[in-house]
């Protein structure tokens, strides 16, 4: 059981700096913690060094708060600036290479499925758009056309933040970039209609103008992901840094457009949709079983 | 060339690694005392010595003995306890292996990928690694020959560790126990 | 599942106490029988002439149950990723690929020793690009010296055979645990028969425990919990920078520390035949066979000749080649590439090295044929320097 791992050898637990009691104590591992409980509880993502006002890192913290289960839970990231947050999240997670993040991944939840195949291991990429839609696109689609069972999750800031703000595929048409000095020459890539197309089981589209969107979203992702094939997320994460913007002003941005030219969309293929009414239905008995014990206890 | 010896620091701006320099691993029975293979009885009885003469020995038990209660783990960091007592050592923990940001606190953890900091701070003169991954140790170990003068020793569950001053290999429970009564005999003046 | 249940034995116990029978089969063939016996978890193909056949039949291998997990990538430098993480997740790996495929996956390899996984990949080498050409060449061999790889080339069917079976044996012992590549001449051994003598009784390799790691399986069972493989070591501050030094340092010894294992299954780095003979023929892989028909010849002739055989090219063999050539006052370096990478690692080892003939090289696909040798034996012929 992974959770052994969580649990501190007594002879040394009065020599143990504060933050892993903490995390011991207060953590999410094994309790039912997610997004909506932030602050509540010691997260597995803290004191990141990312730029004042980075909604990477804002999605970065969303998802790590709704993993279904942290416990059993291994992260692949790519170059770029999610591999400067990756480095403070208390989870095993590979950083590899630029762009070699879905192929990390197949070979990491095959070689998991054979180890541990009494026990769900799951894998979850987390990736920029460069890494994603650029120079990883094959390894991205490869995946998916294979089937492997794991959650693709790009932060999508229409940028090579890390490089210091080079256009990527994400990019919109027109706009003026490092590297497109008179603007971009097409068209920013669908890479979830891509992931449709692919087989993707569930696919979403989101920004961080709503967290408990990004959180409901990706925890119904990794789950899919578990049971049915991939799935894709991809959130729309505005660069203060490279836009010059104040941190107020990249969220009201995520707003903006998340009303125009990056809105929700969601995707589930009919198995998804089957598997998800089951889960909700049998949560729901569970929220009822509970109300009633409660009712009981009260009475 | 003469033979490369592993004597503590501070050594310099960057320290070769022993095993390029010949010096080999122990045999299963030996121990590694500044580079040269000893039977492991001597091994250990150099290690108590040392850490019986030190002022600020110091064990820095890692993420394979705080983490997973085994019941070997339980048992190990038992007897831990037990020898840092008998010689009055501090424990300092490496409870993982991330570089620290955005700074390490020196006077309770210590780090692979800045060991030294750890060492400077708290003036240990010798160092024990116990329970952390092999790959970890060495980066540590080469790190604090470089520049640190503290004594290092690594209690090795699988092969040695020639970048470390003294070494045992194949450390379990009943080695552990071994250099309790290593130290205990050090302590009496000797066999 | 195989018909029969194979028994797990050592490496040692496999590859010298294990029956034989002596088959006649091509080289591919050799992997496929050495792949059999390995006790492979995850292997993942992608074709590439000479190659391919080779992974063909350890695809039949997965077919028949010999092996747990086979797919076809996308292209080679996602095998290579796809193979690391497999084998970040703590199973047995294989792989194979050659010339362009090598240097398409190129970034990977670094990494994977790096990041210390001990995979065993055979390369069947071939020419590269441009113009394209299939042919036999290993001037890929040359490129690789420098990724931190355990590098073994074999000369025919059997030392492949081998070798593959060593490799596991060396590539995962906690102290190196790094990738071993098994070298092989494409076509010219891939593509022949010859006698192997195969291990005939139902054995097959221990299983890799990834317990034994020197560095923490992704797993999410092995201690820290709190662990990014690998750390960013990058912030601009000495500390970073000698932690990234220590870390390359500590890969460089990793290699080192392979030596006496590499020893144990091989006997030895190089093998002499005719030591004191003042004239050496230093060679690696087929040229080696070339070599030695050379050296019968021109011993014919009344020549003093020896052979050097070099198995090991890293860990360097250094004390060996110098041991080797210590007496020799003309050294012969036959090689199939343009690029002269042998002759430069031996003078690069070697005192006076100016008693090396470069040469001959051959290229493109050509033969080497020993009269060619002879040649070079006798006096100062340029062929293909
Ligand atoms: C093979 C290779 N090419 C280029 C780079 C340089 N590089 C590092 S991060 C990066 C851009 C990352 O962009 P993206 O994936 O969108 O992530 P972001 O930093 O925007 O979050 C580039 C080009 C590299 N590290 N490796
Ligand atoms: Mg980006």
């Amino acid at each position: 059981m992974s959770l052994e791992i969580t649990r501190m050898n007594p002879h040394f637990a009065d020599v143990m700096p504060q933050e892993y009691t903490d995390l011991v104590e207060n953590g999410p591992f094994g309790r039912d913690f997610g997004a909506r409980d932030l602050g509540s509880f010691k997260e597995l993502f803290e004191e990141h060094p990312m730029c004042a006002g980075c909604n990477l890192s804002l999605a970065f913290r969303i998802i790590v708060a709704s993993l279904p289960n942290p416990a059993d839970t291994i992260m692949v990231g790519s170059t770029g600036c999610n591999s400067i947050a990756f480095p403070q999240l208390a989870l095993h997670n590979v950083h590899s290479l630029f762009g070699n993040q879905n192929a990390i991944a197949s070979g990491l939840k095959r070689g998991l499925a054979l180890r541990f195949p009494d026990k769900v291991k799951d894998v979850v990429v987390v990736a920029g758009d460069g890494a994603t839609a650029d120079i990883g696109l094959d390894m991205t689609l490869h995946s998916w056309f294979r089937g492997e069972k794991f959650a693709t999750v790009m932060f999508d800031n229409e940028i090579y933040a890390n490089t210091g703000g080079q256009e990527s595929g994400m990019t919109e048409c027109g706009e003026i970039r490092n590297m497109a000095p008179t603007g971009k020459k097409f068209n920013k890539i669908s890479v979830a209609n891509l992931a449709i197309e692919a087989g993707c089981a569930y696919v979403a589209v989101v920004t961080t103008a709503s967290p408990l969107k990004i959180s409901k979203c990706f925890e119904k992702a990794v789950l899919v992901a578990r049971e049915i094939g991939p799935t894709y997320v991809q959130i729309y994460t505005p660069c203060p840094t490279n836009l010059k913007l104040k941190s107020s002003e990249s969220v009201s941005l995520a707003k903006e457009r998340s009303k125009g030219t990056y809105q929700f969309r969601e995707h589930v293929s009919p198995e998804a949709e089957e598997f998800l009414a089951a889960r909700a239905e049998k949560t729901e008995e569970q929220v009822r079983v509970t109300s009633k014990d409660e009712e009981m206890h009260s009475a | 060339m003469e033979r490369y010896r592993v004597v503590p620091g501070p050594e310099g701006y960057l320290p070769p690694a022993a095993a390029l320099h010949g010096v080999e691993l122990p045999l299963p029975g030996q121990g590694l005392v500044e580079g040269s293979r000893v039977e492991g009885r001597t091994a250990a009885l150099a290690i108590a010595e040392r850490l019986v003469s030190a002022s600020v020995p110091t064990f820095f038990p890692g993420p394979l003995l705080l983490w997973k209660s085994t019941e070997e783990a339980l048992e190990r960091g038992r007897l831990v306890r037990e020898i840092a007592r008998e010689v009055g050592a501090k424990v300092i923990p490496m409870p993982d292996y991330r570089p620290k940001y955005p700074m390490i606190d020196p006077a309770v953890e210590i780090n692979p990928n800045h060991p030294n900091l750890t060492i400077w701070f708290n003036k240990i003169d010798v160092g024990v690694f116990i329970g952390v991954h092999c790959h970890q140790a060495n980066l540590a170990l080469k790190i604090i020959r470089g520049g640190t003068s503290c004594f290092t020793v690594a209690l090795c569950a699988h092969e040695g560790h020639e970048d470390a001053n003294a070494s045992l290999r194949d450390t379990d429970v009943a080695s552990l126990t071994a250099l309790l009564d290593a130290v205990r005999i050090v302590k009496q003046g000797g066999e | 599942m195989p018909d029969v249940e194979l028994k797990p034995v050592s490496t040692e116990h496999l590859l010298r106490e294990c029956q034989r029978e002596e088959v006649f089969i091509t080289g591919s063939e050799a992997v496929r029988e050495a792949i059999r016996r390995a006790n492979v978890d995850i292997a993942v193909a992608y074709p590439i002439t000479p190659q391919s056949e080779s992974m063909h039949l350890v695809g039949d291998l997965y077919a028949e149950g010999y092996i747990r997990d086979y797919f076809r990538g996308e292209n080679e430098f996602a095998v290579m990723s796809e193979i690391a993480g497999a084998a970040m997740a703590g199973v047995r790996v294989f792989t194979a690929t050659c010339g362009p495929g090598t240097l398409r996956a190129f970034e990977n390899f670094p990494m994977w020793s790096g990041t210390r996984l001990p995979i065993v990949i055979s390369f069947m080498t071939r020419g590269i690009n441009s113009p394209l050409t299939i042919q036999p060449d290993t001037i890929e061999m040359g490129m690789l010296l420098d990724t931190g790889m355990i590098m073994l080339h074999a000369e025919n069917a059997q030392d492949l055979y081998d070798m593959i079976l060593m490799s596991f044996s060396v590539a995962e012992r906690t102290s190196v645990h790094i990738p071993v590549g098994v070298f092989v001449d494409g076509f010219f051994v891939t593509h022949t028969r010859q006698k192997v003598k195969i291990v005939s009784e139902d054995v097959k390799l221990l299983p890799y425990d990834p317990t034994h790691s020197p560095v923490p399986t992704m797993d999410m069972e092995t201690p820290p919990f709190r662990y990014m493989r690998d750390p960013f070591v990058m912030k601009s501050n000495y500390i970073s920078y000698a932690a990234h030094a220590s870390w390359q340092q500590e890969v460089m010894a990793a290699a080192e520390r392979a030596r006496p294992h590499i020893e144990a299954h091989l006997g030895s780095f190089v093998e002499q035949e005719n030591p004191d003979a003042p004239i050496q023929v230093v060679a690696c892989g087929t040229a080696v066979s070339q070599g030695r028909e050379a050296v019968r010849m021109a011993r014919e002739e009344g020549l003093e000749v020896g052979l050097v055989k070099i198995k090991v090219l890293r860990p360097a063999p250094r004390e060996e080649i110098r041991r080797a050539l210590a007496k020799a006052e003309r050294i012969v370096i036959p090689e199939f590439n343009r690029t002269g990478w042998l002759a430069r690692e031996i003078a690069s080892m070697i005192p006076n090295n100016d008693r090396i003939a470069a040469g001959p090289r051959v290229f493109g696909g050509m033969t080497m044929p020993p009269e060619v040798i002879v040649d070079v034996i006798k006096g100062d012929v340029l062929v293909g320097v």
